[in-house]
């Protein structure tokens, strides 16, 4: 039997007419031997998704069902096709049909070239300019700005790892979409990306809205805080307790200047002393956040739960 | 099957208890046994138990060394118990006995859990209306909708326990907490029983911890796996409000009037700090999420797919 060289990844829901299409590209783009498998991950779909993705199941046994116990999101979805792959390089795409499985052996061929992580990004983007491109294009460049990691569009799917890279990460809540920002922050992966095309889409409705905007925000200010202070968060909270310590004392000047220059009837003797102690009052609380979050991360290695970070020249 | 009774709260004698729950089953020859799991204050009702099992009676008893939430005493039982279905009861008198195996039917054709569901109520309009207040907002949290999540009786796979957060008083939210990871639910119209028909009127501390619970259990369903989007919303509003305030401070600043005498100073400061204190502490959380993340799996597949390969080298 062929060892499992290629794993596709492709979460789905509520896809049925997509399915049978992307079967027949996903093997018209990886060809007719077995060295390569596609892992549908059914994500609790209301249609018939999982009886289509079955059926193409049963009838070529390169393809694999996974079925969610419920709707668990795009995250969860890819972290169990991530999880129940077998290949040494594993490919991840959208459902949808608008990334193109033909573009699958070139990711695979630039990773090989000696990369962790390929991530394609849509040259042509086949999307609504207001809801889609704008919106994307903002994100793109704050996740850039703020991660460091010089990718210019996190929201396509298409990517290409080595299975070392995914073993070192664990996606949960909405990370899908900073999958290249975890790879560098949790397994110092080497990262490059490469044009990709993108199709309109062909069958239902898009799952995302603008409404993603504010949960992306707040995964984002997530990811770099993992991203810098992964090992020592307590820097973190002292860098913000230092802060709130300075406004603390420019208050303390402010009240002994009022006291000392004007009227004690037109300045309260209240507002500047308690704005100050406000102030102090919060650098202590973060210190203390602060030890506490050191704490966690020191019982982490503790429980000697942290892997070994990924060591160069261990990949071919 | 197990038939696990709970004896915490208001206990009726125990031995009556396991003779009228257990006729069912005696009648249809159903293999089973009773577990009473009896908490410390109420360890003088396990005598009544002796000349039951003395008599050859399928009766256990574990007398527990303290007392513990519910979700505890279920975690024991499910390790104690002999059959793999249990069925989950109070030590008092809430449905008839006579529905007891219609719950567990429902788990032999496939459920995961059958909850009993009293219907018709004949309780008093009171009752009604707390069940009613409570439903309406456990309703607005939990994936599916449950009539009687209160009735306390329900049919369970044991395996499922293990993959439940049982914590606290958790336990009462089991169906909650089952649909939400996706196991099948079904509730199940049975008869109440004429004993659990009076109007109950808890002290204020009762219904000042289930709101509690209900809190945790928004949480728990909404933002275990994403703390800082319940934190940072929380502490967003504060800040924004916050912010407001000061900038219409600045704006008079600049038009000549003074703010150093203003309290509204101190409360927009008060505002921003507290936003920024709800976000620092949201981030923590996230900190300790991620830590927990290679541990625990945010999926679960519906059916056991193949052993996940070995990890890479």
């Amino acid at each position: 039997m062929t060892a499992t060289r290629i794993s596709v990844v492709v979460p789905l829901y509520n896809e049925e007419e997509s399915v049978p299409p992307l079967v027949t590209a996903v093997r018209d783009a990886l060809g007719p031997g077995s060295d390569w498998e596609l892992v549908l991950v059914d994500d609790g779909s209301r249609d018939r998704t999982a009886e289509v993705a079955g059926q193409a199941a049963a009838s070529d046994p390169r393809v694999r069902l996974l079925r969610l116990a419920r709707n668990c999101g795009q995250t969860p979805a890819m972290q169990a096709g991530f999880d129940h792959a077998r290949g040494d390089v594993v490919v991840s795409m959208d459902g949808d049909l608008q990334n193109d499985p033909a573009d699958i052996p070139r990711l695979v061929g630039r990773l090989e070239e000696g990369y962790d992580l390929v991530a394609g990004y849509r040259e042509r983007r086949q999307d609504t300019v207001i809801t889609r491109k704008i919106p994307s294009w903002i994100a793109n460049r704050i996740i850039r700005r703020l991660t460091g990691v010089q990718i210019r569009d996190n929201g396509c799917s298409l990517k290409a790892y080595r299975r070392e890279v995914l073993a070192r990460m664990h996606l949960y809540s909405d990370m899908h979409r900073f999958i290249p920002a975890v790879a560098a922050a949790t397994a110092g992966a080497r990262i490059t990306e490469l044009p990709v095309r993108h199709h309109a889409r062909r069958f239902g409705q898009s799952k995302y809205g603008l409404s993603r905007i504010a949960k992306v925000l707040a995964d984002l200010l997530t990811i770099k805080m993992i991203r810098s202070f992964r090992e020592r968060p307590l820097r973190l909270f002292a860098i913000g307790s230092l802060g709130a310590a300075l406004l603390g004392f420019g208050f303390t000047m402010a009240a002994l200047v009022a006291a000392a220059w004007f009227r004690p009837e037109k300045v309260s003797a209240v507002v500047f002393p308690g704005a100050a102690l406000l102030w102090f009052e919060l650098a202590g609380y973060l210190l203390l956040l602060g030890l506490i979050a050191e704490t966690a991360v020191i019982e982490h290695r503790r429980d000697g739960a942290e892997q070994a970070p990924l060591a160069r020249g261990d990949l071919q | 099957m197990s038939v696990v009774v709970l004896v915490d709260e208001r206990p009726e004698p125990l031995d009556g208890i396991y003779e009228e729950f257990s006729a069912p089953f005696r009648a249809a020859g159903v293999p089973h046994e009773f577990l009473f799991l009896i908490e410390p204050a109420r360890e003088s009702l396990a005598t009544t138990l002796e000349p039951l099992a003395a008599g050859g009676a399928p009766v256990r008893r574990l007398q527990l060394a303290q007392a513990v939430p519910e979700g505890a005493m279920v975690r024991l039982a499910a390790e104690q118990a002999r059959y793999d279905t249990l069925l989950l009861m109070p030590a008092y008198r809430r449905v008839e006995a006579a529905s007891l195996p219609l719950l567990t039917t429902h788990v032999a054709e496939g459920a995961d859990l059958a909850l009993a569901c009293r219907e018709p109520r004949r309780d008093p309009g009171l009752n009604r209306f707390q069940s009613r207040v409570f439903h309406g907002m456990v309703n607005r949290i939990s994936p599916q909708r449950f009539a009687d999540i209160g009735s306390g009786v329900m049919a369970i796979r044991r395996g499922l326990l293990a993959e439940l957060p049982l914590h606290g008083e958790f336990f009462r939210f089991l169906p909650v907490l089952a649909a939400r990871e996706g196991f099948t639910v079904h509730e199940v119209p049975v008869r109440q029983h004429t004993a659990d028909q009076h109007a109950r009127v808890y002290p204020a501390g009762t219904y000042l911890r289930r709101l509690v619970d209900l809190l945790g259990l928004f949480f728990l369903v909404r933002f275990t796996d994403r703390p800082l989007r319940f934190f940072g919303v929380l502490g967003s509003v504060l800040g924004v409000g916050g912010a407001v305030v000061l900038l219409l401070l600045l704006y008079q600043r600049l038009h000549g009037i003074g703010i150093a005498n203003r309290p509204l100073l101190l409360l927009g400061l008060l505002l921003l700090v507290l936003g920024i204190q709800a976000v620092a502490l949201g981030l923590v959380a996230e900190i300790i999420v991620h830590l927990g993340a290679p541990r625990r799996k945010s999926y679960r597949l519906r059916e056991p797919g193949p052993p996940p390969p070995p990890p890479a080298s």
